[in-house]
């Protein structure tokens, strides 16, 4: 395996690092220690015309195959030299909107184990992108000043985090349940408003918070509907009435038997290949 | 690029699932062919299509043919498929017209061959120097002298008599029986006496053995018993060449007809005399000859061959229905090895049986073949022979002997039509017991819907160690003579010739039954197997015939008891009582005031309870019978070495869970009283295998040493330090709390999880103030500590499942649609909470459950696959066992659980049927349907299907796994423990090292990544556990336990979800969560394929330049890296083993 090492690691100097095309690959280790290194792809982040984009044109780097243990705060960090980083984000396909900035609960929406992600970096100008693509590496996750956990340490430290502040947690399930109270009251109250009063056309919207509950607009409920027409009718019918009746009946039940002996017979054919008559 | 193909199909565990879909019936190179096939689009080979008929093949008019076989179908057979199954069997087993011709030309030549031998002049029997060199007398002559003469002469005639006349013997083994007639020259004047006629008949044999051995037509000439009767040899004879395996003629010498007088034979008569038996000179004391019954029976079996075979063949011979039925009979009988040995059930035997409800009209020749084979299940069912003999002969001619005298010479009683032979002679009542529990057994699964009655009445086989709980070998046999005289059976060692192993049987027998009372339910035993030698040899001697095993069937009711209740003290039969126990039996002073003998027995746990068998049986061998306990081989127990504790090596564990139960008992008690809580609480719900008995390790109470941890004193928990080995792992059990349905709670999916979240913290908050229990609340859960046990209560609201169901259609209807998250959390509320309470129901009518499910659980996760099937899954497959035993019964030991659970696994056909695990028997006639709505959906269900009452269609527990691939590694390798397993625990040299077949292979794996123990908190349950391993912050004191212990933490757990989250697509990981010290990774070749560049695939991945293309490929030396970094400090090496991948 060495040897294999030391020829690659003399085809890479002879040819340089290979990248797909358009885009530009930077070596990256988890330290000093390590041998090999995986490659961040990058390229600046375009799209064709006319589709959206939230990301900003001309300063958004996109890297792909950032590995596990490269945080946001990280790779900040190992980009800052080619200019101020203003964002990073980290996701796990690469996606054209920009996510919801509004901040995921950490009670209710636990951060997921990160596997190989794609990267969105937002340089504050347009030449952080240029000196990024030009980096030749490697760069290292975690150095002597910015250590980076992992193994033992890491997960001692998750579980420091997972042990939950009640106090915390009572206060945001106090405020969600605040506004979503209010929010209903608010959808009551326009509901009620509206209620008999017909729109343009002259229809009026009936609600189940009527007088009279009329039946709930639901799948089961129509399907229940139909269920009981359905026996309705079949308590009116006479079987066995007509001859034709009669006959079709018994015609009915040799094909179930012939149905029943090909599906027989089929089992046999397989036993038969499997070899499973013979009983020793 | 890549591994090479080969490998990855021989791994079978690797792959993309399309293509190896297939490799789950194709072993080895088979499935590479298949799995090509099924790439050009034929479809799936050994998977049942469901049946498409077009409409004018389905409506045709049915001709008279047709009519009459779907009638014939319906009247004579269960089901069409049963009629075909047994078609097909018979062809299998039935000899074909193409060999009956080849064996007919044999038996010719044989007839000439023998009636060619010369005769020799006449010599005193004392005198066998005539017999040549290289032939021994097949017979051990004790005592040596008897008076008279032998000389040979060619048989006076030589007839063909047995199944083989009758076609209805059965391959694999087929055997042809020829009798030859002593002309009457040779034979003497009482010539029944002292073995005179046998010795006669052996040095016939002898003389005959010798010439036709030079004959060049034979490939073999040897020795055998007849039945394994040690004073009746026969020749066996075989062609030369490639028909050396095609037959064997047995030739058995019977003197001419009318020769003995019956009225000399009769059970109440003496022919083989004291005096000359023990060597004395007769004593004329007058005392009164013992009778020899079972010598008179051997005699007369010689003289009724001819016309047993007349009888056979007259009422036989025509029907074919009859022969289809006794046939069908052998295989039964051979599957349960009945039939084999000396006093076995042999197809003779069931012949005449067969003949016999001929002959009392309970079966009429027009029956069909299963239709014979049921009647006679009914009748063997029904009747006791042991009790209520039956007979052939309907004379009633008053010279004959009555039933009753043969009762009191014989325990099995089956007369022929001469009225003088009991063709059950050597058939010992536990054997007839035997026969008459599995013709019991088979009637049930016959009487039952079940849809493969077949294959479990006549293909699956039931050997001994598979079909009892308990089993014993007495070794060495010799012991048995000395039992013989203890138990003082001169009289039988007198009648059976000397063997002591068939005459101390049935005492033995009867001593254990006696004495394990109301613990057993069946005591079987093995009989001696019939040997063959060389005609050059001496006759093998009785201890010769190796073993003999014992089987016992235990009563799980009876096996709770460690008391054995006499007699009162004042009663006569305390003194048998005290006899029959010896020192064990001691005077007891009982509640009610009652003074009774009693026995106890030393037993604190179920597992050592399972095990007073053992104690009760080697005390009565050693009191009794003079068998030391070193002669007893006592295998009931000895895997519950897996599933103990390390510290409490007595017991299995089930006292621990029992406890844990209780504790949690407690807990929901608590729940339901709570006061405070804005809405009551509806059900309280346990949701864990400990709730359910089958967590393979138990939990003990938690005390933490706080020295050994960080402390968060202001949320009151421990945390593990990063300076000290890994703390104890402590997994909650989770409990889930279902509340009162109201109109308050919220109709939306995210305030409904803020409701139960707040409703998690007020449930904290409400223990800890009423009952001071130390809480902890998240979102999701609450963990609560008591008495050192965690649980983790997860508050339910019944509806949320279905409110995360709900889809507006764009018409403004509303209807429900499963979404995964709907059904994981209907999964979690509803069906485990109830399967839980189910299997707990389970475990309290079947003690052995909790055993056998742990084992069979523990041997997976051993194997590394504990990932890939849920423990869910593998407990259905161990209640499978216990609520659907046929053709067995229940088991009621974990041992014999778990080689059936290996059987099963190993030959269960999961690609056609769904495992169906009848749950408190709530399905009854919908299996049928169930069967075919699973043909009709089977692509889009997962590869193992278990069929519940409450999961009729999905197959909840294996929808995320195992694999093809996987489910394929586990059943070749359940199929390669069981052999290895059954065997050691059949020697009876001890098992030798039973944790063998627990030790995964690991020479198929890719990279082997080994952990340091240090941070494996279950270090010590690996299977060779550690003798030492690290402090784990355990007290063994009751210390002050406020704070909350950690929880969950599991070093290797939490590196794995890692490892496969970031090269889940590249490799799959196996790993024994109980103390593994390896993780094995398996490259997956399809990914090792060079990909084209997409940004979707470049995970793990680098650019590389192949023929002049650029492609990726996976950037293995870096990832071989990343193993070491994701895991620092745990990971002590990663070994790469092969070389399938190239850079």
């Amino acid at each position: 395996m060495v040897a294999r090492r030391r020829k690659r690691a003399a085809r890479e100097s002879e040819k340089g690092i290979l990248s797909p095309p358009g885009y530009s690959a930077i070596p990256i280790k988890f330290s000093e220690k390590q041998q090999s290194s995986h490659y961040l792809y990058v390229r600046e982040h375009k799209v064709r015309e006319g589709t959206k984009s939230s990301w900003p044109q001309k300063r958004t780097l996109f890297v792909l195959s950032v590995p596990p243990y490269c945080t946001e705060e990280c790779l900040s960090r190992l980009l800052s030299p080619c200019g101020p980083v203003q964002s990073v984000e980290l996701q796990e396909k690469p996606d054209l909107a920009e996510s919801p900035k509004e901040p995921k609960s950490k009670f209710f929406h636990p951060k997921p184990v990160p596997g190989f992600q794609v990267a969105y970096v937002v340089f504050q100008k347009p030449r952080g992108v240029s000196a990024a693509l030009a980096l030749k590496g490697p760069l290292l996750v975690s150095t002597e000043s910015h250590p980076v956990k992992s193994g033992i340490h890491k997960w001692i430290r998750d579980y420091a985090d997972s042990v939950p502040d009640p106090e915390a947690l009572r206060v945001e399930v106090d405020t969600f349940m605040e506004t979503y109270d209010e929010k209903m009251a608010e959808e009551e109250a326009k509901a009620k408003e509206e209620e008999g009063v017909p729109d343009e056309e002259g229809w009026v919207k009936v609600t189940r918070r009527g007088r009279r509950p009329v039946l709930p607009r639901t799948e089961a409920a129509s399907l229940r509907v139909l269920e009981r027409e359905k026996r309705k009718r079949a308590r009116k019918e006479l079987l066995n009435f007509y001859a034709w009746q009669h006959r079709e009946t018994k015609m009915e039940h040799l094909a179930q038997l012939r149905k029943k002996f090909q599906e027989d017979k089929q089992r046999i054919e397989l036993m038969r290949a499997q070899r499973k008559f013979r009983p020793y | 690029m890549g591994p090479a193909h080969k490998g990855a199909q021989h791994r079978g565990t690797a792959g993309e699932p399309e293509v190896m879909a297939s490799a789950l019936e194709g072993i080895g190179k088979e499935g590479k062919k298949e799995s090509s096939k099924k790439r050009s689009g034929s479809p799936v080979e050994g998977l049942l299509q469901p049946v498409k008929l077009s409409r004018a093949e389905l409506y045709k008019e049915p001709t008279n043919e047709e009519l009459n076989r779907l009638r014939e179908t319906e009247s004579l057979f269960h089901s069409s498929l049963l009629r075909l199954q047994v078609e097909e069997l018979l062809k299998e087993v039935r000899l074909s017209e193409k060999k009956k011709e080849r064996i007919d030309a044999f038996l010719q030549k044989v007839n000439q061959r023998i009636m060619r031998v010369p005769s020799t002049p006449e010599t005193e029997l004392t005198n066998q120097a005539w017999l040549r060199d290289g032939v021994r007398v097949p017979l051990h002559q004790v005592p040596y002298t008897v008076k008279g003469c032998f000389r040979f002469l060619p048989p006076a005639q030589v007839t063909v008599v047995g199944s083989y006349l009758l076609g209805t013997c059965i391959r694999p083994d087929i055997n042809v029986d020829v009798a030859l007639t002593m002309p009457r020259e040779i034979l003497q004047d009482k010539d029944g006496l002292n073995q005179r006629y046998f010795r006669k008949r052996a040095l016939y044999l002898a003389h005959l053995a010798h010439h036709l051995s030079q004959d060049p037509l034979f490939g073999s000439v040897r020795f055998s018993y007849t039945n394994g009767c040690h004073l009746k040899p026969s020749l066996l004879l075989r062609p030369h060449g490639k028909d050396e395996r095609l037959v064997t003629v047995r030739l058995h010498p019977c003197p001419p007809p009318d020769f003995f007088r019956p009225c000399r034979l009769l059970p109440s008569k003496n022919n083989v005399r004291t005096a000359w038996y023990q060597g004395q000179s007769p004593s004329g004391d007058g005392s009164p000859e013992p009778p020899t019954p079972h010598y008179n029976t051997w005699v007369l079996q010689d003289t009724a061959l001819e016309s047993h075979a007349q009888l056979l063949s007259t009422v036989l011979g025509s029907a074919s229905g009859l022969k289809d039925g006794v046939a069908l009979l052998k295989v039964w009988l051979r599957q349960r090895e009945l039939d084999k040995g000396l006093g076995g059930f042999s197809g003779f035997l069931v012949s005449m049986l067969v003949a016999f409800l001929v002959s009392t009209h309970k079966i009429h020749t027009t029956m069909s073949g299963y239709q014979v084979l049921r009647s006679t299940l009914q009748f063997l069912a029904s009747t006791d022979l042991t009790v209520n003999g039956i007979s052939l002969c309907f004379s009633s001619d008053p010279s004959l002997p009555a039933l009753a005298d043969f009762h009191q010479a014989f325990p099995v009683v089956f007369l022929d039509s001469s009225g003088r032979l009991n063709l059950c002679a050597d058939v010992t009542a536990s054997t007839c017991h035997q026969v008459q529990h599995e013709a019991r057994l088979s009637m049930v699964l016959l009487d039952s819907k079940a849809d493969d009655g077949f294959q479990l009445l006549l293909m699956t086989p039931k050997p001994m160690v598979r079909a009892f709980d308990h089993i014993l070998h007495l070794h060495p046999l010799s012991r048995l003579q000395a039992a013989c005289h203890r138990l003082k059976l001169w009289p039988e060692l007198q009648d059976h010739g000397g063997d002591y192993v068939s005459a101390a049987l049935g005492p033995l027998t009867t001593l254990l039954e006696q004495g394990l009372g109301s613990r057993l339910h069946l005591l079987a035993h093995s009989r001696p197997p019939v040997s063959e030698w060389d005609i050059s040899q001496d006759p093998p001697k009785h201890r010769d015939s190796g073993v003999l095993t014992l089987g016992l069937l235990l009563r799980p009711e009876g096996l709770t008891s460690v008391l054995e209740l006499g007699p009162e003290a004042d009663q006569p039969e305390a003194a048998d009582f005290r006899q029959f126990w010896g020192s064990r039996s001691e005077l007891r002073r009982f509640q009610d005031g009652a003074i009774r003998e009693a026995v106890v027995w030393e037993a604190a746990s179920m597992a050592q309870k399972r095990l007073i068998p053992h104690q009760v049986v080697t005390h009565l061998l050693t009191l009794h019978a003079d068998i030391p306990d070193t002669c007893v081989h006592y295998t009931g127990g000895l895997l519950d070495a897996l599933i103990q504790s390390l510290k409490e090596t007595f017991s299995t564990g089930e006292e621990a869970l029992a406890a844990a139960v209780r504790c949690y008992d407690d807990l929901s008690r608590l729940l339901w009283g709570l006061e405070g809580l804005p809405l009551t609480v509806s059900a309280v719900q346990g949701a864990h295998p400990v709730l359910r008995y089958t967590e393979v390790f138990p939990p003990t109470a938690v005390r933490p040493a706080y020295s050994f941890y960080e402390q968060l004193q202001e949320r009151a928990s421990l945390l593990p330090r990063p300076d000290k080995p890994c703390p104890a792992y402590v997994e909650p059990m989770t409990v889930v709390c279902h509340l009162e349905g109201s109109g308050q709670w919220p109709q939306d999916a995210e305030a409904i999880r803020r409701v139960r979240a707040a409703f998690q913290l007020r449930l904290a908050e409400l223990l800890t103030q009423q009952h001071g229990l130390q809480c902890r609340a998240t979102a999701t859960h609450t963990d609560v500590l008591k008495d050192g046990f965690v649980f983790r209560i997860r508050v339910a609201y019944q509806r949320e499942p279905q409110i995360l169901r709900e889809m507006r259609s764009p018409e403004g209807i509303i209807s429900l649609r499963d979404t995964p998250a709907s059904l994981r959390l209907e999964r979690d509320t509803r069906q485990l909470p109830l399967l839980t309470s189910t299997l707990h129901g389970l475990q309290q009518q079947h003690p052995a459950f909790s055993g056998v499910a742990r084992l069979a659980k523990r041997w997976v996760r051993a194997q590394l696959l504990g990932e890939e099937l849920t423990d869910e899954s593998l407990d259905l497959v161990a209640a499978a066992l216990f609520l659907h035993p046929e053709p067995f019964t229940p088991p009621s030991s974990p041992q014999v659980g778990f080689l059936r659970f290996l059987f099963l696994i190993s030959t269960f056909d999961w690609k056609n049927n769904p495992l169906i695990v009848n749950l408190n028997n709530e399905l009854t006639e919908e299996q049928v349907e169930i069967r075919s709505v699973f043909l009709a959906t089977r692509t889009k269900l997962p590869v193992m299907v278990i069929i519940t009452p409450q999961d009729r269609k999905s197959s909840v527990w294996t929808q995320d796994g195992p694999s093809p691939q996987i489910l394929h590694q586990l059943m070749v390798l359940a199929a390669e423990a069981l052999p290895v397993l059954e065997k050691q625990l059949m020697d009876p040299q001890g098992p030798g090292d039973i944790r063998t077949v627990f030790r995964p292979p690991l020479d198929m794996y890719d990279v082997l990544i080994h952990l340091s123990p240090r941070h494996i908190p279950r270090h010590r349950q690996a299977v060779d556990s550690p003798a030492a391993s690290f402090c784990r912050g355990l007290l063994s004191e009751p210390g002050p336990s406020s704070l909350m212990p950690v929880l969950g933490y599991d070093p290797p757990q939490l590196y794995l979800v890692q490892l496969r989250e970031a090269f889940g697509d590249l490799a799959l990981f196996f790993y024994d969560q109980h103390g593994g010290k390896v993780i094995g990774v398996l490259w997956k070749p399809t990914s090792f394929q060079p990909q084209p560049l997409k940004a979707s695939n470049t995970k793990g991945r680098m650019v590389v330049s192949q023929g002049g293309e650029l492609v990726m490929v996976p950037n293995v030396e870096a990832i071989l890296e990343d193993f070491a970094i994701l895991g620092e400090g745990l990971v002590q090496a990663v070994e790469a083993r092969s070389e399938r991948w190239t850079v």
